[in-house]
């Protein structure tokens, strides 16, 4: 009886590594959360090293006036307890004030104007102005860097994507929702995915 | 009575107190009141421009990221110099567990009646060398450390502070907190013991400690009543105390009638 106990236990610990990582994939555990409108704080690292320098103390959390960042949980993976915004509900208006709490490095300390969150992006066949609607300057009128990342050309928005800091404060702002909850104006956080340099 | 007199028991239960409100109160402070001096928990805990981080939460990011952060490792130097001359007193004074821990134990013993508790699963102490490697390993081979979000006293600091900020609670914590202190019903501290990483970080640095528990084998009577006390089940009425497992708490100085083992700073004649 004790041989059966113990190849009964070897075998469901066997199958069990083996489904494991089969498992792990399709629960998309090891999938990063950031996506549009999905972003990391200011300075952030790539993702590719961001759950493993980030050591989930919080402190960006605690910190941030605008309540914008927010503790992922386990059903994000191994990114549990690692920071997020969502820029379409509260957007980051820029502070900075997280970066100087990192204790880990994983928020680096960067100027306002040299964050890189990501890029907005817009839509131009939902944008009621691009669409010749109404006249909407919306986006425009938000941007904590008018004219040096959005301007108007014939009263259409037009993102210049070298100064556009990625705050997601025109996202929050559009007033067109798309029907997967999406704005006519998005944050594609495109800096996420670069290499680390070592 | 010995039980009501105030002791290095009732100092250290009022020391897990003062750590544990310092955690719960900060949330408050900062979401409420936005003061920001004292931030976060025991993964990190910033007083103003003094940073603390802890060790194996330090080393994990270092591993993974295979980046060093010169604050990181300025904010690991007072908890491992904290560690290196007393041991591993984190554990025994400060973490939430064992606030969590010590209520669970003392509930324990009015319920029962009975002055003492019986460990009912014992396994090899060894067990918390494999748990730490295997952390480390396998937190290298998936790139992402593991105690950092799932260790039980960095859980209650997030916890209470989700429960603040978001007013909600994240379902990993309840589970972890819930499943390591329903062990302690069976053993006492059983997660400490056997399979915290953290513990075992810190055992390892505390190995050559200042502070140890010494026992003056002239006097001592052999009543074991230290064995029964020890929280972790250690026998430091056969020189156990002075192991590397040994956390320091001091509940075996206590209940010591003849005082054959006290605190003494040093190894005393053999360092010479």
């Amino acid at each position: 009886m004790k041989r059966r106990d113990f190849l009964k236990i070897a075998a469901t610990s066997l199958s069990a590594a083996v489904l494991l990582p089969a498992t792990v994939r399709s629960m998309a555990l090891t999938k990063s959360p950031v996506e549009t409108n999905r972003l990391r704080p200011p300075g952030s690292v790539p993702e590719e090293i961001f759950a493993g320098k980030c050591i989930r103390c919080g402190r960006c959390v605690e910190v941030c006036p605008y309540r914008s960042i927010y503790l992922l949980d386990i059903r994000a993976g191994i990114f549990a307890g690692t920071p997020l915004i969502s820029a379409e509900e509260t957007p980051c208006y820029l502070c900075m004030k997280c970066v100087e709490v990192c204790p880990t490095g994983t928020l680096l300390k960067i100027p306002q104007n040299e964050t890189r969150m990501g890029i907005a992006v817009v839509n131009k066949h939902i944008c009621h102005t691009w669409q010749s609607l109404i006249i909407c300057r919306t986006c425009f009128d938000v941007c904590p860097y008018k004219e040096t990342a959005i301007t108007l050309n014939q009263l259409r928005p037009i993102v210049l994507e070298y100064s556009c800091v990625g705050c997601g404060i025109c996202t929050h702002a559009c007033p067109v929702t798309a029907e997967d909850g999406k704005k006519a104006i998005n944050i594609e956080p495109i800096y996420a995915w670069e290499r680390v340099q070592w | 009575m010995v039980k009501k007199k105030w002791g290095i028991h009732q100092t250290r239960f009022l020391v897990l107190c003062c750590a544990f409100l310092l955690i719960l109160i900060n949330p408050f402070l900062n979401y409420y009141f936005q003061i920001n001096t004292i931030q976060g928990w025991y993964q990190s805990f910033g007083v103003g421009k003094l940073w603390f981080v802890s060790p194996l939460e330090g080393l994990e990011s270092i591993l993974v990221s295979k980046q060093f952060f010169l604050p990181a490792l300025i904010a690991m130097i007072l908890p491992i110099c904290l560690a290196v001359l007393l041991g591993s007193v984190y554990c025994s004074w400060l973490c939430p567990i064992s606030f969590f821990s010590e209520i669970i134990d003392g509930l324990k013993k009015r319920l029962s009646g009975s002055k003492w508790i019986t460990d009912k699963i014992l396994l090899s102490r060894r067990i918390l060398w494999f748990t730490l490697i295997a952390e480390v390993v396998l937190t290298m081979i998936l790139g992402a450390p593991l105690f950092v979000f799932l260790s039980p006293p960095g859980l209650v600091g997030r916890e209470i502070m989700t429960a603040v900020f978001f007013h909600t609670l994240a379902i990993e914590g309840v589970i972890i907190i819930v499943v390591v202190l329903g062990l302690n019903l069976l053993t006492r501290r059983f997660f400490c013991r056997y399979f915290c990483p953290l513990g075992a970080t810190l055992n390892i640095i505390g190995a050559k400690r200042n502070l140890l528990l010494v026992q003056d084998v002239s006097i001592c009577t052999s009543c074991t009543l230290c064995d029964q006390v020890c929280p972790l089940g250690l026998t430091p009425s056969q020189g156990m105390a002075e192991s590397i497992y040994c956390w320091n708490c001091g509940e075996c100085t206590a209940v010591c009638q003849p005082k054959a083992i006290v605190f003494q700073w040093g190894k005393g004649e053999e360092g010479g």
